[in-house]
């Protein structure tokens, strides 16, 4: 199959080895940052500070106060439309060339809790580890991460410091990423919308990808617009690839969506990789958790359900935003979809104390791992962030590690008897 | 309904409708209280209880009084 | 190494159920069962206790000042009780065990199977079983001590049946050979082909909310409750604690529970106040009156009791389901169930 402009080409460039230099570059498998050339947070007045930091798996490093993750990336025929409305206008994401490293992420880290923008309580911790007993709970113990760390300008209105952040940090992904222009790729994925008519005797199955928008600092952003009026929406699953659905909630580290598991969502590309095989990938839906009344929560999953059906749906799969009531959102949206006749699997995390909503009809779940488990103490050689944030040398429960119970289902944990 | 000043071992075996109670010896009532204001307090824990039952709740809700 | 014991007003010998309401102490050396923890070699350092009403209904403070205190000395290992069947003594050994676990200390308990203790401890403790019976005190302690002295070690325990605890009904994580979105994919493809599999399904039995009740001011109500409340004399003999049966007496005509014709057999809670006047346990004189300015259509002329003290699991949902068969044959739609 030829590809055309309407398809997305995601093409991949594998890193294995990072650099610091004067100059940021990419020679083969290696990357070079250059902190002062990238100049993080030139420019933007809510913020005080920021500093970049190289680190790489094996090193005895700990991140705290991890906000969000970004994949470097660019749109390699027009690198101004790379993340849209984030970096420049609200454009259509989702076709022609996306230019990806592979091996790399961007990390940012800021602490709201000192400068008084946040309580504890609200703001758990949320780390990653590069090395030690918890380096395989977060997937970006794995790769080499160029770590932002912010510092608020005083008294900024924290909604200022927040975009300022996400918007440093899509641009150092695409600055990143933009080291590949010209080059040839490792590998090209293409992915075609609408996908070609395949079997009707394979089922049809549609994914409903919740997502929480509930204000600053627990927002998801589609173009860099928040998402809090959201209705259940059929969403052009190469849009989510390409970089339009991005993240900006910060509670509860180990079930977040950060925005690398929208730009590499392995559900998606499962479902694509699927269709004709096994599937008819008939649809994306995307719908908010963590709706404030049990009469919004059961409508909103009504409509999920009858969008649903009207996709065709012989199955779904549910996924689920981070802890609490979002997963009675879940439930909901699953006993619905089985009403109306379509058989439904969901993505949930358990907690010690079993799974925090059911329904009769959720017979068949994915459990992305205990975000209770207790991790061992670890002492790191260095603490990026605050570290009175970091539980040096505790005990870590899984959910402070940033995406380890992820309910995407983008990593391979889940949970056994013990 | 369940009236009860333990709610949340109710909530913790999954009873859906719960309403505090006042103590745990005396979950319909206030000793401490003058007896008309006593019984007026339970007038209003009952009518509680009658509201709780005629609406619609989550799992393992729990209401107070007031 | 450093042990702290966690008991009840009573274990700690600060008064019986009239200390129930007891704020939290804290106590040098062993005290009440933790002498018998000191003779088979787990000699408490210090013991906190508090009152087990006092816990129920204060449980932020009471919890913040036990967890402050855990966190100064810093224990090797937490015990807490034996609670043996006692729910409120055992609750809070639950909940203190939950939260000393998340804090990294490691904690023994014992209490009955269906106490709701072993369920709020979400497997933080290492549960040994007992019966309801105080004297099994001697069988128990040694046991406890074993478990506790091992663990201040960090010395490796073995499973529940060769140790002698409760399973902990621990989930642990594990990496598999597929991301959960493959999992997905593959469990909704065999579901489709008619196999349905699940990796986690719910803990507990649970019941879906019944829907509301359309019209209030015409349902017919019941009282059920589990406070012991019977005729004064408990002409029956209701049990007062492990209750094999349920009773109903007639209330036809009664306008209110008096002290002196009523009273409370309940074992697990202070009765004083609740035989002084019945209506705090039964609100039968507030449920006549809301009758009487028709707030519901009436009400059932009998009501239903039980002692709900050390009651399995199994056997309090047996007494429901029973009760339930006999209100719907009477066309009740609603019921007020009061208890501790």
């Amino acid at each position: 199959m030829s590809s055309t402009v309407a398809d997305l080409e995601i093409a991949t460039f594998g890193i294995d080895r990072i650099v610091e230099g004067t100059q940021t570059g990419r020679d083969a498998t290696t990357l070079t940052v250059s902190s002062s050339q990238l100049a993080v947070g030139a420019g933007e007045p809510a913020l005080a500070e920021a500093t970049v930091e190289v680190v790489r798996p094996g090193e005895p490093v700990r991140i705290s106060n991890v906000l969000d993750v970004v994949l470097p990336t660019v749109k390699a025929d027009d690198p101004a439309s790379t993340f849209p409305g984030i970096l420049g206008p609200a454009t259509d994401a989702g076709s022609g060339r996306t230019n990806r490293l592979y091996g790399v992420a961007v990390v940012n880290s800021c602490d709201w809790l000192t400068p008084g923008y946040v309580i504890p309580e609200e703001f758990p911790d949320s780390l990653v580890d590069m090395s030690g007993p918890g380096a395989d709970r977060s997937p970006f113990g794995a790769t080499a991460n160029v770590v932002l760390r912010f510092e608020p300008a005083d008294r900024a209105p924290i909604a200022e410091v927040d975009a300022a952040i996400r918007r440093e940090t899509a641009r150092v992904a695409r600055e990143l990423a933009a080291t590949t222009l010209g080059q040839e790729p490792d590998d090209v994925a293409r992915y075609a919308w609408p996908l070609p008519a395949a079997s009707a005797d394979l089922p049809a199955i549609v994914p409903i990808l919740q997502v929480a928008s509930e204000g600053t600092l627990v927002d998801t952003f589609f173009q860099g617009e928040a998402m809090d009026d959201l209705d259940p929406t059929v969403f052009d699953p190469r849009s989510i690839l390409d970089g339009a659905l991005t993240n900006g909630a910060y509670d509860w580290a180990g079930v977040r969506n950060v925005t690398a598991v929208y730009q590499d969502n392995a559900l998606l590309r499962a479902l694509f990789a699927g269709h004709g095989e096994r599937l008819r990938f008939a649809g994306l839906i995307i719908a908010l958790g963590y709706l404030d009344t049990a009469e919004e929560k059961q409508r909103s999953a009504l409509a999920s359900a009858q969008l649903a059906a009207s996709l065709g749906a012989d199955g779904v799969i549910c996924t689920t935003f981070s802890s609490g009531n979002s997963h009675t959102d879940t439930m909901l949206s699953v006993r619905a979809c089985e009403q109306a006749g379509i058989a439904t699997t969901a993505l949930v995390c358990e907690t010690n104390g079993g799974l925090t909503d059911h329904v009769p009809e959720a017979d068949c779940l994915v459990s992305t791992g205990n975000e209770d488990e207790l991790v061992d103490p670890w002492t790191p050689h260095t603490v990026i962030g605050s570290e009175s944030a970091a539980r040096v040398g505790e005990p870590v429960p899984t959910w402070a590690y940033v995406a380890a119970c992820v309910e995407t289902g983008d990593a391979a944990w889940t949970a056994v008897p013990a | 309904m369940f009236i009860t000043a333990l709610p949340t071992i109710a909530q913790m075996v999954g009873t859906n409708r719960i309403l505090r109670g006042v103590s745990i010896t005396s979950p319909t009532g206030d000793p401490s209280l003058a007896a008309g204001d006593e019984h007026d307090l339970r007038v209003a824990i009952v009518e509680r209880a009658l509201e709780m039952l005629g609406t619609e709740v989550g799992p393992t809700t729990i209401w107070e009084l007031t | 190494m450093t042990i702290v014991h966690y008991l009840n007003q009573f274990f700690a010998g600060l008064g019986g159920e009239e200390a129930a309401g007891h704020e939290p102490v804290r106590l040098d050396g062993p005290q009440g069962p933790g002498r018998a923890l000191a003779a088979a070699g787990a000699a408490p350092d210090v013991t906190i206790a508090c009152g087990d009403d006092h816990f129920g209904e204060h449980e932020a403070e009471a919890l913040a000042t036990l967890l402050a205190w855990l966190e100064e000395i810093r224990p090797d290992v937490l015990i807490c009780g034996p609670s043996f069947g006692s729910g409120r003594y055992g609750y809070a050994c639950g909940v203190l065990a939950r939260e000393a676990g998340r804090r990294g200390i490691p904690v023994v308990a014992a209490m009955t199977p269906d106490s709701p203790g072993v369920m709020a401890a979400e497997g933080a403790a290492f549960v040994v079983p007992t019966g309801s019976n105080v004297a099994a005190m001697r069988t128990v302690v040694p046991v406890m001590a074993g478990l506790a002295v091992r663990l201040a070690a960090g010395e490796p325990v073995g499973g529940p049946d060769e140790e002698g605890y409760l399973p902990r009904g621990l989930r642990s994580n594990a990496m598999s050979d597929r991301t959960g979105a493959v999992r997905a994919i593959d469990l909704l493809l065999a579901k489709l082909a008619g196999d349905v599999r699940t990796e986690v399904g719910p803990t507990g039995d649970r019941v879906a909310p019944a829907p509301p009740v359309a019209d209030v001011s015409s349902v017919r109500l019941a009282l059920v409750s589990e406070a012991g409340c019977v005729p004064q004399g408990n002409p029956d003999q209701l049990p007062t604690r492990h209750a094999n049966v349920w009773l109903r007496y007639p209330i036809g005509g009664v306008d209110s529970l008096a002290a002196g014709t009523y009273e409370s057999v309940h074992a697990g809670f202070d009765t004083t106040a609740g035989n002084a006047d019945p209506n705090r346990l039964v609100p039968l004189d507030a449920a006549r009156e809301l009758e009487g300015r028709e707030a519901f259509g009436s009400l059932h002329d009998a009501f239903y009791t039980t002692s709900g003290v050390d009651t399995p699991v199994a056997t309090a949902a047996k007494f429901g389901q029973e009760i339930a068969a006999e209100l719907l044959e009477a066309k009740v739609g609603a019921v007020v169930l009061t208890g501790t």
